[in-house]
């Protein structure tokens, strides 16, 4: 199985990254991938406002290059 | 995961309480977890017509430094920069947490959000029974960052580093934080949660996700 979810920090994601790191999902059967967009893709969130916020988040699932992203 | 987010002061600042940042102005990382954590925080301690907030980037190092460089008089941090602040001699004010949500789009099969679950719950235990072993990570996702140097493992805070095993999202949970949202006109519409929450693939995956203990 396979499974590509957007980049996480250790801030949210600190889980994630052990379990990439120790093995874990692997032993589960699961090809986890972790996927960025690319450094020019990015948008800052300085450029938005609070009603009409800025964010990188779920940039990729939208474009279907990932399934999942932690919001 | 459970995130926890400080909002910080500079080590010359005249705010020791929430209620003091009426009217002073708050960077906050709009559309990210931490920026609706402070209001949160900021909202707990003053009428909301007293929030002043401005947009900020959402590297916390990048709002660490220009929280120091006195561009504004608070911002919300999560870690590792709360710890980097406090080493700086920066001042919290108000803590407080809240969970990250995975958000999954319609490719995802109940049997690899299964998997991916079992996973995450077994580093959950490895890293509740060994905190400081791992709190590493958070250095390691900036590594050479002029605001993080002289930070060490021994220096963070590990009540600040909250696990807990995933579980489904409450429903009522669900409808608030929307409702909350809304009612700073971040969302639109009503709380749909047929069409928030696929329950079926939920109940599948967390009913095949079950990991014994040890």
């Amino acid at each position: 199985m396979q499974l590509t979810i957007e980049r996480v920090l250790a801030f949210n994601g600190l889980d994630v990254l052990v379990a990439r790191d120790e093995g874990l999902f692997e032993a589960e059967g699961l090809d986890l991938r972790i996927v960025a967009p690319a450094p020019d893709e990015m948008r800052s969130a300085a450029d938005g406002t609070l009603t009409r916020p800025v964010t990188n988040q779920g940039l990729l699932v939208d474009r279907g290059e990932a399934g999942m992203f932690q919001g | 995961m459970v995130v926890c987010a400080a909002l910080v002061v500079g080590p010359n600042s005249s705010v020791f309480t929430p209620q003091e940042l009426a009217g002073k102005l708050v960077a906050l990382d709009y559309g990210n977890g931490t920026a609706y954590a402070g209001l949160l925080m900021l909202e707990g301690a003053m009428a909301r017509e007293a929030i002043t907030t401005c947009g900020a980037t959402s590297h916390g190092g990048d709002r660490l430094a220009a929280l120091r460089r006195g561009e504004f008089e608070a911002t919300v941090l999560q870690e590792p920069w709360i710890t980097a602040a406090e080493k700086a001699g920066c001042r919290i004010v108000s803590t407080t947490f809240f969970h990250g949500t995975w958000v999954a789009d319609q490719s995802v099969s109940p049997e690899a959000y299964a998997a991916f679950l079992r996973a995450i719950t077994r580093a959950v235990r490895r890293i509740n029974a060994d905190k400081r072993k791992y709190v590493t990570y958070y250095l390691r996702d900036f590594p050479d960052y002029p605001e993080l140097a002289g930070v060490t493992a021994d220096d963070f805070d590990l009540n600040r580093v909250q696990l807990k095993e995933p579980g489904p999202i409450p429903e009522a949970e669900a409808r608030w934080a929307w409702e909350w949202m809304s009612s700073w006109g971040v969302l639109e519409g009503s709380f749909d949660v047929g069409a928030q929450i696929n329950r079926r693939v939920e109940r599948e995956a967390h009913a095949h996700a079950t990991v014994s203990a040890g």
